[in-house]
């Protein structure tokens, strides 16, 4: 198990490094530069002092360097946009994220997993066709389309939710402010990943009841539910939870888009902004978390094979 | 690198702009791909085919609100009615709280009410005082004297004083404090304190933009929590704790979500009535507009294009104003083809402004002359003849300049080679690119050739417009409340993007801008004015009109556009409903 851990370990980093070389190879090849320096008011006096204060006017490769020096240091340097550590700016916004991924991650399971156990034991019956529709409807539908839909229903004609922002600004703390600023988008961001989720367990879950050992345990005498949970279900979740997994790096492209929407004060709306404007220590300090989260979700989905399935041996 | 095709966006905007053929328009509505209903609803108004969706929403939302909310009702009126009140505002970004060295535009909205000048604009643009009391100027231009106002202090209660203000402005020419002013006040030779309340500035030379320039974006920065380090080190003041002599000071700071103000209880002028100002960052605009709708916004500004989503709605009042800019098409004086001033003006013929003003802006825009637009009423040339639409009398002068129709009606000059260019614009401002189309067929119309490309506004002017590799692009100027145009238009200046020269403009612009009496710089300018008809530095499309979207609660706002209107917060008030 250790050296399961030491070598996903070592993968991951160097995963990471190939992430973040290409991504700093990316956003310096991209056109225009750093949004400061795109004042045309700017006088070339002006414009050398800035490109010279920021550190960009040096070749990329020392740059590259002086980051990567920097970074195994533990400094990601300042921010360009914000003129301050590019920590404090990310730190800053990350816990909105996380509480809206989270909660949306959580709708996701907490929903797609039973209708989809339900579906599973009555393919074609009328739950399995109305909840099949409305997965369809949801992965095709854009989250941004759907956020300002949202938006104008709840917000703008019933007005019964906020129309953006994490808490009623310039307010007082207050827990059910909180929440009604987070129903709309945390819905909203869980809308495609549930349907996706859905589908897959769906898929998973009919397969797996009409395997023998499912048959044999109803000819046993096992009650019907727990065949569903404890025989058919058990097996499903293998793929499902690849499926999970896979929804952290959706999850954070979504929450960009739908903190957008929402003027939710998160890191994705940060990352958006940062690419925009060519923030590059801002942009790579993004990077390096969101790759080390994604990272980190794909052995922690590894350790979940193991727990669920004893035929799965880490060390194998 | 696959770029979108031009094509693409160009049917799509057809189909929204009014003059457009409606051809194009019937062909596309209704059938609209995934990726371009992307591209429309990110940067557009809601698109009109919603409008059917919306009528059916009401009932969507009933049935729907039953089940994610558990009837969870709030009542709105309540939350609306304090005393005072509390106006809300978006900002596209966090802002960095430090008028000289943040010049964007997040940054320079909460700006303007934290860190008020010596100096500020009223509503006809003209400075009058505010931090100062008074001023005199020295006969021979080279000293101005500044009376400052007794009894001002600084949010933490420490005195205002003529320290500051020298402070700021050698805070300001100091380019390694990372001030992005300096290219503003570079006739300041140095700043001198006469005493704790007297403050005199020396120039290199006559400079009388000054006055303007003061109550723009050069509010006055704290001594006594600034000095010692670049300004851009200031991370604490910058980011959560600024200090300011404004009427309103700033509470809280909840990054990438609001910014609180309130009311400065020690302000030096008439007391603020409003209790706070929020700005809340709201980056997209149809967010805004929704904030607006739902009532958790105040005031906001639009894009011609977003007006439908605002007109006829309860509460809200939509207000115009005449701002300082001019969006022009800036024809690249280096290539052969725009070396002639008859070609330029030609051009400048056959484009028809108006019906871009009407189709496009929806009426929203003033007709240009030369550059200076509308909004400077004291120098606007209004008796002057605008270029006039004739795109039939343009053939004799292209003939004239060796251009001559031919195969397909295309000009051709004496060796064959067409009359082509490329117009740069930057993506993504549904307004602009419109008006880009409409410059392409109005010239196609002539048998020029225009290949549209939009890029990202900073690859825009970095990598072509800077370096001079265009031969035309569709840009603007947001300028100061005043006349001089010296840095645009003055040849060999760095930001003479399309390398004009024309010896009596570079006359008429060097004394425009060093003399003081107003009647004579009337005259300057408005000789200026002739001049650009007859040679045009660059091709003006229109001078806009700010759109603001506003709470019909709110009063006292003065008719100016948002930037300038901020310097007089302490008037606002909400009306209680």
């Amino acid at each position: 198990m250790a050296g399961f851990l030491l070598r996903r370990l070592g993968h991951a980093f160097l995963v990471m490094l190939v992430v973040c070389t290409v991504t700093f190879g990316i956003v310096h090849a991209a056109p225009g530069g750093p949004s400061l320096l795109a004042d045309p008011k700017l006088s070339i006096a002006e414009r050398a002092a800035i490109a010279e204060r920021l550190g960009i006017d040096r070749p990329v490769p020392e740059q590259y360097v002086r980051w990567l020096v920097r970074v195994a240091r533990g400094d990601l340097g300042h921010s360009f946009l914000y003129e301050t550590s590019t920590v404090s700016t990310i730190m800053a916004r990350l816990p909105a994220t996380l509480l809206l991924a989270g909660t949306a991650l959580l709708l996701t399971i907490v929903v797609a997993v039973p209708v989809a156990a339900r579906c599973a034991d009555r393919p074609g019956g009328w739950l399995d066709r109305i909840a099949s529709a409305v997965a369809l409807g949801a992965i095709s539908v854009p989250v941004f389309w759907l956020g300002i839909l949202a938006i104008l229903a709840f917000a703008v004609h019933a007005g019964v939710l906020p129309a953006g922002g994490s808490a009623t600004a310039g307010g007082d703390f207050s827990l059910l402010d909180r929440l009604r600023h987070l129903v709309l988008p945390a819905i909203v961001l869980a809308s495609a990943g549930t349907a996706e989720l859905f589908r897959y367990t769906r898929e998973s879950a009919a397969i797996q009841r009409t395997r023998p050992f499912v048959r044999t345990a109803r000819a046993k005498g096992v009650p019907e539910s727990a065949v569903r949970w404890r025989h058919a279900m058990r097996n499903a979740y293998i793929p499902v939870v690849t499926v999970i997994g896979l929804q952290l790096p959706r999850l954070v492209g979504g929450a960009a888009i739908t903190e957008t929407v929402f003027s939710w004060p998160g890191m994705g709306r940060l990352g958006i902004e940062a690419a925009l404007a060519r923030d590059y220590p801002l942009i790579m300090g993004i990077t390096l978390l969101v790759s080390v989260g994604v990272l980190l979700a794909s052995l922690l989905v590894d350790l979940a094979y193991v727990a669920l399935d004893p035929r799965v041996r880490p060390d194998a | 690198m696959p770029r979108p095709t031009w094509r693409l966006s160009g049917r799509l905007s057809g189909r929204l702009s009014g003059r457009l053929s409606g051809r194009l328009s019937g062909r596309l509505s209704g059938r609209l791909a995934w990726r371009d209903s992307l591209r429309l609803a990110w940067h557009l108004p809601w698109p009109p085919q919603w409008n059917t969706a919306r009528r059916h929403l009401p009932a969507l939302a009933v049935l729907l609100l039953a089940a994610a909310c558990g009837g969870e009702q709030q009542d709105k009126s309540s939350t609306e009615a304090a005393a005072g009140g509390t106006l809300r505002i978006p900002l596209i970004n966090d802002p960095i709280f430090d008028p000289v060295i943040a010049n964007d535009l997040g940054s320079i909205l909460p700006n303007k009410l934290i860190f008020p000048g010596l100096v500020r604009p009223d509503e006809q643009l003209r400075p009058v005082p505010d931090l100062a009391e008074s001023w005199t100027v020295s006969d021979d231009g080279l000293h101005a004297t500044f009376k400052l106002r007794a009894g001002v202090t600084w949010h933490d209660g420490a005195p205002f004083s003529a320290e500051d203000v020298k402070f700021t402005f050698d805070q300001v020419l100091d380019l390694a404090s990372g001030s992005r002013l300096r290219s503003d006040f570079a006739a300041i030779e140095r700043v001198v304190v006469n005493d704790s309340l007297t403050v005199t500035f020396d120039f290199h030379a006559p400079f009388a933009p000054f006055l303007t320039l003061l109550g723009y974006n050069a509010g006055i920065i704290p001594k006594h929590l600034l000095q010692g380090a670049p300004l851009t080190d200031a991370t604490d003041f910058n980011r959560r704790q600024p200090v300011g002599t404004g009427p309103f000071m700033v509470t809280d700071v909840t990054p990438g979500a609001s910014v609180t103000l309130a009311r400065y209880p020690r302000y030096h002028g008439p007391a603020p009535k409003l209790d706070r100002i929020v700005f809340k960052v709201v980056p997209d605009l149809n967010a805004q507009v929704a904030q607006l709708r739902a009532g958790e916004l105040d005031i906001i500004t639009l894009e011609p294009g977003n007006l439908a989503s605002v007109q006829g709605v309860p509460g809200v009042v939509v207000l115009q104003v005449p701002v300082v800019q001019h969006y022009y098409v800036g024809l690249n004086v280096q290539r052969p083809a725009f070396r002639s001033a008859a070609v330029r003006r030609a051009l400048g013929m056959a484009v028809n402004r108006q019906a871009i003003i009407d189709g496009v802006l929806r009426g929203y825009a003033d007709l240009p002359r030369g550059t200076i637009p509308v909004a400077l009423a004291d120098y606007y040339a209004a008796d002057l003849a605008p270029t006039p639409y004739a795109p039939d009398s343009t053939l004799a002068i292209l003939a004239q300049a060796g251009w001559h129709r031919g195969e397909g009606g295309l000009l051709r000059d004496a060796s064959g080679a067409p009359f082509a260019f490329e117009l740069l614009l930057d993506k993504g401002n549904p307004t602009r690119e419109q008006a880009a189309l409409s410059v392409q067929q109005d010239l196609r119309r002539i048998g020029i050739t225009v290949t549209l490309r939009t890029m990202e506004f900073a690859a825009l002017v970095r990598d072509r417009v800077l370096p001079g590799t265009f031969d035309a692009t569709l840009i603007w100027w947001t300028t100061p409340p005043d006349p001089d145009q010296y840095a645009f238009y003055h040849t060999g200046q760095d930001n003479n993007n399309v390398r004009w020269s024309n010896p009596v403009a570079d006359s008429l612009l060097a004394l425009g801008r060093a003399t003081l009496d107003v009647k004579r710089r009337q005259a300057i300018y408005h000789e200026f004015q002739r001049i650009e008809l007859a040679d045009p530095p660059v091709m003006v499309l229109f001078y806009p009109r700010e759109i603001q979207a506003v709470s019909s609660r709110l009063v006292g706002f003065p008719a100016l556009g948002i930037r300038d209107a901020l310097r007089h917060s302490e008037r606002f008030a909400l009306r209680v409903r």
